[in-house]
């Protein structure tokens, strides 16, 4: 939660010789995080973050409390004012001004007093000051009173219009689910039922209990008797009101958090001194008070030796006393034991040792501890883990030019073109409501956003493709996908097969048709029987894309090839030209002619014109250096083999 | 001697002025030869005073090197005539092979993880899409606890599960806390996670998907200490020696104590400037493991403690790098125009 506090508001309670920039400093080691402090004039407005737990931080009070606390341990003297109040009212169960019937559940303590003849008009100068500075906007001295002591206790108050409650009477009750309620800022909302509401003597529901008051039952310039009203919500029905009904004030903010019940006291006494004071109101004697469980205080158990072990450092006993009490906490050791007992205004954020330990350790200082890094042993390393091999394949494809992107996992519903996919509940819009299954469309997409360039084009991502599993989690698949622009088939195939071969991989190509790619386009890749992938040229603007199961290329994967002694003879090298029939497939002819005679050691394309291939053969022999007759008797067995099956003839 | 040594140089590049290819390779032996006229001064060095040795030496390093140039340079010249070589023009551009480049996030990823590693961490991946009991509510976070607004989460339209709840994206790495335990049982753990996670945000300075990293350490005897020392080494070493962190205490339901940690600015050098709040930049959030959350991951919390942090990997890189990019959407908009620049 963010707030406001002027400086100037937060010395009314807060007595310290520092400045403000030393009080923000210091609130930051150890409380809440200063985020800045504006100049206002003669002020400074400092802007605090308190986190959700400290609800009691909240306001100009809370904050002084925490800086009394806090500065002192960096030597410099501060104390808090204790809140002043003139009210002598008498807390009461019954008053004869209001009739109630109160679920406890939902109000752990009620209270409320009528006020009489009270003036509306402008409040005093520096209130509006103080309420304009941290972004309030003042309205007249009734509202304001409640914000202003909103703001510097952090306990919300309203005030009905008296007359306006009928038959001088409230209920406070769980709605029922369709009831209709009209708030004060006019809309009307119709209930789920659940949320805690008032129902005053003629069945009218006058209260959005918590969140904002009703519009049948505000204070207006006519009004002249009120009834101020501070009450503890149970959190639990707050914050449920304010999600069903997507209605969030500064006031349902901090009943969310649940707040102190013992703060109801000292803000309904100051309360009625400001009625009295500002709007020259006449109080009743008798403040309504409805609190049957009141707060008794618990106690957290721990040892010196916790302290010093959790925290890594020693803290002396009389050191660790000195700090919680200046909390509010108050201590008794025996021996080494602790009993720390807890105020009202922590019950809530403080249950257990570990919780203390925090108290004690943000106000000795993180900044005053020692740094070291842990020794004992050093974990097993993970099993089988992925990251250097996905690493290898991104470095090998950059070496070749690929640029690696990043697109979002979360994509359109065109772009999954399945129903078997994962939905979001709460999409942010329709271009990003579903979990994608495949790389492909946020590559294409990518490629299309690169239309202007010129130069050979190679992108390519490794991510997740979330696979729907029915009653469980979905299979986030590992992928490698890319696309390739602006170069030539032969040269991306390329890069493909360097990739597998320079993986180890002994990988085959095999031509399969599929939908979203040109006919005789598309290769699936291959190792034994294990599918790994797919290469070839896309319908959709003729794109090159491939993609692999990144799982899958790594379990065939082999880092260390085993070791081939390189041959002692000399090789024989020759180019053959070969003239193939149309709709001959150049990869059956190469690998036909490499199987055909064990010493061709490789058969390579140098050169193509219309019909006729020239391949490069190599000859080797492991045993002895080959004889141009003994060449000569492979050849012809080539190229009888390349005739009988292909009908492909030597060249002249 | 130093006039010595000047007259043996004009006299050798007046002699190569008009030497041929064969009287060339004969002068190069007479001057620069081991025994040549050069290095014969060289040895008579010995027996001048020692202040004078370096300067001689040096006049006649330079005789030496000039001699050598004017022989090199005559010889190319009488190549050229020859027809030899041709004329050739070096200053013509070189044919690049295309420049690939890795993603900012892999290189951050890269970084990061050999940092940890060093000191005994171990990178593991998790699930990104998860259980609702994975993500907040074995991290202490009941359903509708307030502390839940802080993550923007976004819901998958399954049915829940029986025992873990709904299914979210996730939007920390803390959910790999419980899984880490779970799968190691046994501490020691040091576990770095880092993960696609997914919030409900999208303007200049948050988007939809992004990357955090995220360290657990449970062992025995483990102290806030430890915590401070292992942010203050990922500091220096991945920031930069001179770069410091400090904790500031915060709250976080799976960690009590809980910390943000901040890094010195590197800008105004912790002086406190513009970009920064007082001389410190918010890099992420941090924590002594939760007693219940150690239970919940199946760990004794009586024998055993330990820490956790988290922050955010774009922004901890950018940081680092001191890039300003002020729109963090354009890091995933697959413009080569951006990806080309790193």
């Amino acid at each position: 939660m963010d707030i406001k506090i002027p400086d100037s508001w937060l010395r009314d309670y807060l007595k310290t010789s520092a400045n403000s920039a030393k009080i923000a400093e210091c609130l930051s080691l150890s409380g809440p995080s200063v985020e800045k402090i504006e100049k206002k004039g003669k002020d400074a407005i400092y802007s605090i973050e308190v986190t959700t737990n400290r609800v009691d931080s909240v306001g100009v009070f809370g904050i002084a409390r925490e800086a009394a606390a806090i500065l002192p341990r960096f030597g410099i003297s501060a104390s808090l004012s204790s809140v002043k109040t003139k009210s002598r009212q008498e807390f009461a169960k019954e008053v004869d001004y209001l009739e109630t019937k109160v679920d406890h559940k939902l109000c752990p303590r009620f209270t409320a007093i009528l006020i009489r003849d009270i003036k509306i008009g402008p409040s005093p100068v520096f209130i509006q000051e103080r309420l304009k500075a941290i972004g309030s906007r003042p309205i007249n001295n009734v509202v304001d009173i409640s914000n202003y002591l909103m703001y510097e206790l952090g306990q919300p108050l309203h005030t009905f219009d008296y007359n306006k409650i009928r038959g001088a009477k409230m209920i406070l009750r769980e709605s029922k689910r369709g009831e209709k309620l009209t708030t004060l800022d006019g809309k009307t909302h119709i209930l789920p039922g659940g949320d805690i509401v008032i129902e005053d003597g003629d069945g009218r529901l006058i209260d959005l209990a918590g969140i904002m008051g009703g519009k049948n039952s505000e204070v207006d310039e006519n009004t002249k008797n009120v009834l101020l009203f501070v009450q503890n919500y149970n959190p639990v029905n707050i914050r449920r009101d304010v999600m069903t009904l997507a209605k969030r004030t500064d006031a349902a903010t901090l009943f969310e958090k649940g707040l102190d019940p013992e703060l109801v006291e000292v803000t309904m006494r100051r309360g009625i001194d400001l009625f009295v004071q500002i709007c020259k109101g006449k109080p009743e004697s008798k403040i309504l008070d409805l609190y049957p469980n009141p707060y008794s205080s618990k106690t957290v158990r721990l040892t010196e030796k916790f302290v010093e072990d959790r925290l890594g450092v020693p803290i002396a006993k009389n050191d660790i006393s000195k700090i919680l009490d200046s909390l509010g906490l108050k201590t008794q050791w025996n021996g080494e034991d602790l009993s720390v007992s807890i105020p009202s205004w922590r019950a809530r954020d403080i249950n257990l040792p570990e919780d203390i330990l925090e108290e004690v350790a943000r106000l000795y200082g993180y900044h005053n501890m020692p740094s070291k890094i842990m020794n004992g042993e050093i974990p097993e390393p993970l099993e089988n883990s992925p990251f250097e091999f996905e690493i290898k394949v991104k470095r090998t494809l950059q070496g070749w030019g690929g640029t690696e992107v990043y697109t979002s996992s979360l994509v359109s519903k065109e772009q999954v073109a399945s129903d078997w996919s994962l939905k979001l509940k709460n999409p942010l819009g329709s271009d990003s409501e579903y979990l994608r299954l495949s790389l492909a469309p946020s590559l294409i997409d990518a490629a299309s956003k690169n239309k202007r360039e010129e130069d050979p084009m190679h992108l390519f991502e490794m991510s997740k493709v979330y696979l729907p599993i029915r009653g469980n989690l979905p299979e986030e698949k590992m992928m490698l996908a890319g696309v390739f622009a602006n170069q030539s088939f032969e040269d991306t195939k390329g890069v493909i097969e360097a990739l597998l071969e320079s993986l180890g991989i002994e990988a085959t190509f095999a031509q399969e048709d599929s939908r979203w790619f040109l006919p005789h386009h598309r290769l699936v890749v291959k190792s034994g029987k294990l599918e790994l992938g797919q290469f070839g040229v896309l319908k959709k603007e003729g794109l090159i894309y491939y993609e692999f199961g990144v799982e899958d290329v790594r379990s065939v994967s082999k880092p260390l090839t085993t070791y081939i002694p390189t041959p002692k003879y000399p090789s024989q090298v020759e180019d053959i030209s070969l003239v193939l029939k149309s709709r001959t497939l150049l990869g059956e002819i190469i690998k036909s002619m490499e199987t055909a005679d064990q010493q061709i050691s490789s058969v390579r394309l140098v050169d193509t014109f219309e019909d006729t291939k020239t391949l490069r053969v190599t000859y080797q022999s492991l045993s002895k250096t080959l004889t141009d007759k003994e060449v000569e008797k492979i050849r012809k067995k080539v190229l009888d083999r390349m005739k009988k099956k292909f009908g492909a003839r030597l060249k002249n | 001697m130093e006039n010595r040594i000047q007259n043996l140089k004009n006299q050798a590049l007046a002699q190569i002025i008009d030497a041929d290819i064969e009287e060339l390779e004969g002068l190069r032996t007479n001057y620069l030869g081991r025994r040549g006229e050069l290095n014969k001064i060289l040895r008579e060095i010995q027996d001048l005073p020692a202040k004078k040795r370096p300067i001689i030496g040096q006049i006649v390093n330079d005789a030496k090197k000039a001699i050598e140039r004017a022989i090199d340079e005559k010889h190319g010249k009488l190549q050229e005539g020859t027809g030899k070589t041709k004329w050739f023009d070096p200053t013509v551009p070189g044919n690049k092979p295309q420049i690939g480049h890795l993603h900012l996030v892999t290189q951050a990823v890269e970084e990061i993880s050999k940092t940890f590693e060093k000191i005994g961490f171990v990178r593991v991946r998790y699930p990104e899409v998860e259980w609702d009991w994975f993500a907040f509510e074995s991290l202490n976070m009941p359903k509708d606890h307030p502390a839940r607004d802080e993550w923007e989460t976004f819901f998958v339209g399954t049915p829940p599960h029986s025992k873990y709840g709904q299914m979210v994206l996730t939007p920390h790495t803390s959910s790999g806390q419980i899984r880490e335990m779970t799968r190691v049982k046994n501490p020691p753990i040091r576990m770095l996670n880092i993960a696609k996670t997914y919030r409900r945000q999208s303007d200049v300075a948050h988007i939809p998907m992004f990357h955090q990293f995220e360290g657990l350490v449970v062992d025995k005897e483990i102290s806030v200490v430890h915590l401070k020392g292992t942010l203050d080494y990922f500091a220096r070493s991945f920031f930069g020696p001179k770069r410091k962190i400090r904790l500031r205490p915060f709250h976080f339901q799976f960690t009590e104590p809980s910390f943000e940690f901040d890094i010195s600015c590197d800008i105004c050098q912790g002086r406190g400037c513009k970009l920064c709040k007082a001389g410190w930049l918010e890099l992420g959030g941090a924590g002594m493991v939760h007693p219940q959350v150690l239970k919940n991951g199946g760990i004794d919390p009586k024998h055993y403690t330990g820490f956790a942090f988290g922050a955010g990997l774009e922004r901890s890189f950018m940081m680092k790098s001191g890039l300003k990019i002020d729109d963090v959407r354009t890091l995933y908009s697959s413009d080569l125009r951006f990806l080309r620049q790193f």
